[in-house]
């Protein structure tokens, strides 16, 4: 029989004026594995937060043991049962794994630490000693840590944070055998979140889906659900653009030959045998989940990115052991994802950072045209209609939107002939969205070349004329835009080719 | 229920950070008077003194200048590594390891030509403070050690340095077992103008309008600014910011070296443990209250002189020099604390 552990109504999350959660009923059977299905920003997270007493709903209630709980916190959330564990590990790296795991009041395991350590070893089949510091596994036996830290705190309701995100196919493996057993031989409940369609199909007994902020879909069995089923309700139906994809297209701009990445640094992802090209007057989208090798290739092709196997071919000429600036001469531009910190330097003014591309174009030798720059940025915002404070207030004091245009404007006010765009649009609201993406259509009626890297289908389905779709670092599949759809895109990013 | 947050102004006002200085002065001088109060003295008969006795005449007016050059000097060399976002904390050493350069390029060389040897010298005092700051640099650049602490330690190494040199292989037989080293000639003395004040400070005037202008307006300033707001844009701007850091750190340590090759070649005229009197550490001071504008920097250095001397002049009557050193904290303090109101404003935020 199933039982409900846990469960929400309307569960009402904001952030300024963004619904993070949007009236969320969810709820957990005792002893199951649950996938928790949804894009990025889909509200996943944020639901988990509010289980585990993180965040606060300003609406919705929650009952846990049929018990409704008014204003859980972190403290009582843990006594109660539920456990969390984040994307972002929270273990003391300098400590042993004995005193992780022991860190907790809430420990059950202090006279018999021994004896549990090792049943739980054989779970996960942990091979290090816990006396060995925390700081000297690799991230997958951290991961294990980190659940068996939930084990040994006595919560009864395990929330798995994207646990694969980090992990090789072979540890994911390892991971899923781990979970079965403890929720068949512990009973533990536990709730898995991720993105990867094959991931959820082999973990978990019932899948629930949220899409911007709302449980679209709950309690779909496993077994019997289609995937196709699940894509459309992860990635909701997409309008077909009217914009027109007749212009001419010229003679190639930028080849990419045979690009590999290996993944040795943590936090970089990588990248295998990337063959792409793109000519004047055609913008190709890269599609996929983010952290599946976007980035590295915006950046390798922009020349930040130097150890990488391959060949980059800008308008016929090999770049690739040249840097940054040759590229720039050749011109390119790259928007990057990263706004605050790559493509912009916070603390520095909006004056300096409107010349970041092309300062050396408002100097004289060693000297630096104040009055250039100024007439630089003044250029910008009456060309690309930028609201802004005074050049010399600090760049944060620009809205997102007004950051963006300013980037925006200053790399392709130049017409440059590739562009290079990373998520040009995310977290702007509807009419910045539409400024930017008129630039995009302008740039390339302009006959640039445009490489699109977006996670919004509707997005590259209205600007893009070609897609390819990323997954783990591989083009895993190349579109015809009109012969792609919701349905084989989602699917592909999900990793599933038919 | 809405929430009161801090953000930052849009509105710059460029004369912010003049008043907050006066703002800071103004509570330095209230916390001063107190202090003179509770000591049973007329806070305006001990400070007029003070002004008179430190600008109320050329010659006075001289040594409060002279007293400034070190500190404007270094300030500058503060000003020029905050650039890239790093403190110098060790101008105090790079002061000492300019003297001793210069000292040891004296002792080692003969140019018959004073003028040039001058030269010669002040380009050595330059170089040592750069060595000063060698180490450092390359800890920071290649294995990111924190500057702030390897600066400052490097400190005690140059003081104890000096102690050695003073009391060893330079100490003047002639000295009357005072630790110091032998005088320099007066061939190398820097020469005055009007008999008391130092050409040093025409020195001073050169370097802050060249530190303005390395800051300000040229193309090595920019990328500093660039490269010390985020390594990630500058490496995406095609800047080499280990590069730019390295340079900023080495003008930075310089213009303190060449702090102390003045000292000693226009006021001490002999290496010793005297050769400053933490100005260095003033000279961070001097630098933060002025937001690391070189032209602020000489101003405050120039008060800062000033009220070294007065504090000076009025211990002849009995009241304790130390009052000098507390206006000047209190105004950093002070100075600071107002700053915050100038860049920020409490903001309100609707919940829902």
């Amino acid at each position: 029989m199933n039982k409900k552990i846990l469960s929400t109504q309307n569960i009402t999350k904001t952030f300024g004026q963004i619904k993070a959660l949007d009236n969320v009923d969810f709820h957990l059977y005792r002893g199951k594995i649950h996938g928790l299905l949804g894009e990025n920003g889909a509200g996943k997270s944020s639901l988990m937060n509010v289980l585990s007493g993180i965040y606060q709903p300003e609406k919705g209630s929650i009952y846990i043991n049929n018990q409704k709980q008014n204003s859980l916190n972190p403290d009582l959330a843990s006594k109660l049962g539920i456990g969390m564990v984040h994307q972002e590990f929270r273990l003391v790296e300098s400590f042993s794994i004995k005193d992780n795991l022991t860190l907790s009041k809430a420990n059950i395991y202090i006279k018999d630490f021994e004896e549990a350590f090792n049943k739980y070893s054989k779970i996960f089949s942990l091979s290090a000693n816990h006396d060995s510091l925390v700081s000297e596994l690799s991230v997958g036996e951290k991961q294990k840590i980190e659940i068996m830290k939930l084990i040994f705190n006595n919560n009864k309701i395990m929330l798995l944070d994207e646990p694969t995100a980090v992990l090789t196919p072979q540890e994911t493996n390892q991971l899923k055998i781990s979970l079965e057993t403890l929720s068949k031989e512990d009973e533990k409940t536990i709730v898995f979140i991720t993105h990867k369609l094959k991931e959820i199909k082999e973990f978990t007994e019932t899948i629930f889906v949220m899409k911007n902020g709302q449980m679209v879909a709950k309690d779909l069995k496993t077994k019997s659900v289609k995937d196709e089923e699940l894509v459309t309700l992860m990635m909701g139906e997409v309008t077909k653009s009217a914009i027109k994809k007749d212009n001419k297209k010229g003679e190639t701009k930028l080849k990419v030959e045979n690009i590999s990445l290996a993944k040795n640094v943590i936090g970089f992802n990588n990248l295998d045998g990337i063959n792409l090209s793109i000519k004047a007057g055609e913008v190709l989208g890269i599609a996929g989940v983010s952290g599946n090798g976007q980035v590295e290739l915006a950046n390798i092709i922009s020349g930040i990115y130097k150890n990488f196997e391959g060949k980059i071919i800008i308008k016929g000429q090999d770049v690739s052991e040249k840097g940054v600036k040759a590229r720039k001469k050749l011109n390119l531009s790259y928007i990057p994802e990263n706004r605050l910190g790559v493509g912009l330097a916070p603390g520095v003014s909006i004056l300096d950072n409107s010349v970041v591309k092309e300062y050396f174009n408002a100097s004289y030798g060693p000297h630096l045209s104040t009055k250039k720059m100024v007439n630089y940025l003044n250029l910008l915002v009456k060309e690309f209609s930028i609201k802004t404070a005074e050049p010399k207030a600090e760049i944060s004091t620009l809205s997102g939107g007004n950051m963006q245009k300013l980037l925006m404007g200053r790399e392709l006010i130049s017409s440059p002939e590739i562009i290079i765009a990373a998520q040009p649009t995310r977290g702007l609201d509807v009419s910045a969205v539409e400024a930017l993406h008129e630039l995009i259509i302008s740039q390339r009626n302009k006959g640039s070349a445009i490489m699109l890297i977006s996670e919004d289908l509707d997005e590259l389905f209205k600007l893009s004329d070609r897609l390819i779709v990323l997954y783990e670092g591989k083009i895993i599949k190349e579109f015809n835009i009109n012969e792609a759809n919701t349905n084989n895109v989602g699917l592909a990013m999900a990793g599933v080719i038919e | 229920m809405n929430n009161y947050i801090l953000s930052k102004k849009t509105v710059v006002n460029d004369f912010a950070t003049f008043y907050s200085f006066l703002i800071g002065l103004f509570i330095a001088i209230f916390i001063g008077s107190v202090i003179l109060l509770i000591q049973d003295q007329n806070p305006i008969n001990i400070f007029s003194l003070m002004i008179k006795l430190s600008v109320g005449s050329i010659n006075s007016l001289s040594s409060s200048l002279n007293k400034a050059i070190p500190l404007i000097l270094a300030g500058l060399g503060i000003s020029i590594m905050n650039s890239v976002k790093l403190w110098n904390i060790g101008a105090e050493g790079q002061i000492f390891l300019g003297a001793i350069a210069v000292n040891l390029i004296y002792i080692n060389t003969e140019i018959y030509n004073s003028t040039l040897f001058i030269i010669v010298l002040l380009i050595s005092g330059f170089i040592g403070g750069s060595i000063c700051i060698l180490l450092p640099a390359i800890t920071k650049v290649f294995f990111g050690v924190n500057e702030i602490i390897t600066t400052l330690l490097t400190n005690y190494i140059i003081i104890g340095l000096t102690v050695y040199l003073v009391n060893g292989p330079w100490k003047d037989p002639k000295s009357l077992n005072f630790p110091a080293a032998a005088y320099v000639g007066d061939e190398v003395y820097l020469p005055t103008i009007n008999g008391k004040l130092s050409s040093g400070f025409l020195i001073c005037i050169l370097f802050t309008i060249g530190a303005y202008y390395l800051k300000e307006k040229s193309v090595f300033g920019y990328e500093m600014r660039i490269a010390g707001g985020s390594a990630m844009t500058a490496l995406y701007a095609g800047i080499n910011a280990k590069q730019k850091t390295f340079y900023a750190m080495l003008f930075g340590g310089g213009f303190a070296g060449l702090a102390g090759a003045i000292e000693l070649l226009s006021q001490t005229h002999r290496v010793s443990i005297g050769i400053s009197q933490g100005f260095g550490y003033t000279a961070i001071i001097v630098a933060a209250i002025t937001g690391m504008r070189p032209l602020g920097i000489f101003l405050v250095g120039c008060l800062f002189g000033a009220l070294t001397i007065g504090g000076t002049v009025i211990q002849t009557i009995g009241v304790s020099s130390y009052i000098a050193d507390i206006i000047q904290a209190t105004t950093l303090i002070g100075a600071l604390v107002s700053q915050f109101f100038f860049t920020y404003q409490i903001k309100e935020v609707k919940n829902g």
